[in-house]
């Protein structure tokens, strides 16, 4: 190794370690590590400022095609500012929508019409959770539905632990299904040109496949826990759907709104829009429509993620630039022989594996190039491993409480309702459906494109 | 009692801290809180008390956790965090308490009633005492203090930024060996009734 890829290695190692051990924001760590890329990795090892341009990629912005794509893929490197201002137009969308109330009366409504009935609700918020991660990041999908699940659960004399454990799994499941479902999927896409349709019409696939097995899974798992204790509330004292919107105006702009991010993407293949073009509308349009709250919706975006995302892919650039990726995938390359199933194999489980127990969100950045070299170097397809990347990544998170935001952000509201759920407890139900889903991902793969 | 007083006792294991932090509840007339707080939390909230009983005052293991946005997976952070919400809704309710460990020494920093104590204690002091009421040989009970002040210390330097048993940290740090259990709650109750004449 040269030294530009010794001093990569060493400031991306040191990005991981601080990450995990959570002793400085995120944001703050990804940052000083890209810096500490630029300055010493590109500026004193490499003395190649035209690298530091390229990792900026600052250029993107004037590129026609980073706002209106005429059909041809192109993939980038360095910062993926279309991933960003994507990422940024949809929370200020999904923060319109929660401060009108939209998903605590959506759970709600979809609750009463089931009359409240245990066994109903967890089939429905299962299909919930996946159907809403679609569309929307699955944080903040499974804070809303976590919090009217624990709620509704208590009133019913149920433990809230199996649903929430159920949807968490399905919120993820739903991520992996499109573009703009997981941070990776965004950052897979935007990197390779790939659109929502495509996403839908292959890990959507798998996605609906392991659907119709994850739902009857965790029913037959959970069903001795949806039997209410006592004699059941009193239906009355049930929450009113109506009580939940806030704004009844702000309530119809959010719902039209969501409307129309669902088209624009599920078009944008035809209609050319980037994501961009479309996280940069559907945020103006929010801001406008919001009038007064327009403010308090742009204090509320949540900027650290943000500069998370901008430090996480300038310190990738880093390893990509000084070919240190290269050799990650020449290790693939040669645990696999040269056997195109073992390496989609390797790809599939070993970003589950490490998904699992590490942020997939730098995992996702990290092994874009690394898939790019394989498939240039062994002519395999680069979708087929674009796939196998998206699901690992997407799926191997959902295995323990600390693989995938959603985990985190779902075992927290049910232990601060008095529900802490163990390592063991999560892993117990989560990990048995994980490795299900994998292994019909894996299969789906091998058949329908090797 | 009509000034409003906390008291926070923290203490290394077998120092006589929860028994100092019991007497002195009773001569200042003042409840006691340290693992009944969880009681009256999981009463307050109709929860199963079984459930949180095994994190209370444990650190949480960082490889095993991860926060996002402000939320934990982490059972031990979420009980530690539910028991820094009481302690700051009692103090701003007005009510006077002693609270045994639970980092409250920094949790409720900002309230000028607080005199916060840490008791440490010599060796052989804590050892024979563990040995006594543990009834274990001296080998045990060096392994359970010593396997004890580790996880309090765990536990305190994962909420707060002072370090556990640093003396800058407290208004008072105390050696029970050097007066014994009695006479350095005696010590303890005059410095507190000086600190509640000048309040």
């Amino acid at each position: 190794m040269v030294p530009a890829q010794i001093a990569a290695t060493a400031i991306f190692l040191v990005m991981f370690l601080l990450l995990v051990l959570e002793k400085f924001p995120r944001h703050f760590v990804t940052l000083t590590c890209g810096l500490a890329m630029l300055v010493l990795v590109f500026g004193i090892c490499m003395r190649d400022p035209s690298a530091i341009v390229d990792s900026l990629s600052f250029k993107s912005f004037i590129s026609p095609t980073f706002w209106y794509s005429s059909g041809q893929v192109e993939t980038t490197t360095g910062i993926n500012w279309e991933t960003i201002l994507f990422i940024a137009g949809m929370m200020i969308m999904v923060e319109g929508m929660a401060s009108s109330g939209f998903f605590r009366w959506l759970c709600i409504k979809l609750a009463r019409m089931v009359h409240f009935k245990p066994a109903p609700i967890f089939i429905l918020f299962m299909i919930l959770s996946a159907a809403l991660s679609m569309f929307i990041d699955s944080i903040t999908v499974i804070m809303f539905l976590a919090a009217v699940t624990a709620e509704l659960a208590r009133l019913m004399g149920l433990s809230p632990t199996p649903l929430i454990l159920a949807e968490i799994f399905c919120a993820n499941l739903g991520g992996s299904a499109t573009m703009c479902g997981d941070p990776p999927n965004i950052i897979i896409g935007a990197s390779l040109g790939y659109s929502f349709f495509d996403f839908i019409s292959n890990t959507g696939i798998i996605a609906l496949v392991s659907m119709v097995l994850v739902v009857p899974y965790f029913y037959f798992f959970f069903r001795k826990h949806l039997i209410p204790s006592g004699t059941g509330a009193d239906p009355s004292s049930f929450p009113d759907p109506k009580d939940a919107i806030t704004s009844k105006r702000g309530f119809g702009i959010s719902c039209g709104i969501f409307a129309a991010a669902v088209v624009l993407l599920v078009t944008h293949a035809q209609t050319g829009l980037t994501v961009a073009t479309i996280g940069l509308s559907i945020g103006l349009i929010t801001l406008l429509t919001a009038g007064k709250q327009a403010g308090m919706l742009l204090k509320k975006l949540d900027y650290a993620t943000l500069l998370f995302f901008i430090g996480l892919f300038v310190a990738v650039s880093g390893l990509e630039y000084t070919g240190t990726l290269e050799l990650l995938a020449q290790l693939i390359q040669f645990v696999s022989g040269g056997n195109v199933y073992i390496m989609v194999a390797i790809i599939i489980w070993g970003s589950a594996l490490a998904s699992a127990f590490i942020d997939n969100i730098p995992f996702a950045a990290t092994m874009i190039p690394v898939i790019r070299t394989l498939s240039l170097a062994q002519g395999v397809d680069l979708q087929t491993l674009a796939w196998a990347l998206s699901v690992g990544t997407d799926i191997g998170g959902s295995a323990t409480p600390i693989g995938a935001s959603a985990n985190v952000v779902g075992t927290s509201i049910a232990a601060k309702n008095g529900f802490p759920v163990t390592w063991g407890q999560y892993c117990k139900a989560q990990a048995p459906a994980t490795i299900l889903v994998l292994v019909v991902a894996t299969a789906i793969i091998f058949v329908r494109y090797l | 009692m009509e000034k409003q007083l906390i008291i926070s006792v923290s203490r290394e294991f077998g120092s006589g801290g929860h028994e100092i932090a019991s007497e002195l509840a009773r001569r200042f007339n003042l409840p006691l809180y340290d693992k009944n707080i969880l009681e009256q939390i999981a009463c307050k909230h109709n929860l199963n008390i079984r459930r949180l009983e095994p994190y209370d005052e444990a650190p949480k293991n960082i490889f095993t956790s991860r926060n996002v946005k402000g939320f934990s997976n982490s059972p031990e952070e979420q009980v530690a965090q539910m028991q820094f919400r009481y302690l700051r809704a009692k103090a701003d309710e007005g009510v006077s308490f002693v609270v045994l460990g639970r980092c409250a020494e920094e949790v409720l920093k900002d309230y000028p009633c607080l005199v916060s104590i840490f008791v440490l204690s010599d060796i052989a002091f804590k050892k024979e005492r563990t040995m006594a009421r543990d009834n274990t040989s001296e080998e045990e009970a060096l392994e359970l203090m010593a396997r004890a002040d580790r996880r309090r210390k765990y536990y305190h330097n994962q909420h707060c930024r002072g370090k556990w048993g640093d003396s800058r940290n407290y208004d008072l740090c105390v050696n029970s060996a050097c007066l014994g259990i009695g006479a350095t709650t005696d010590l303890l109750e005059g410095y507190i009734r000086s600190r509640l004449a000048l309040m």
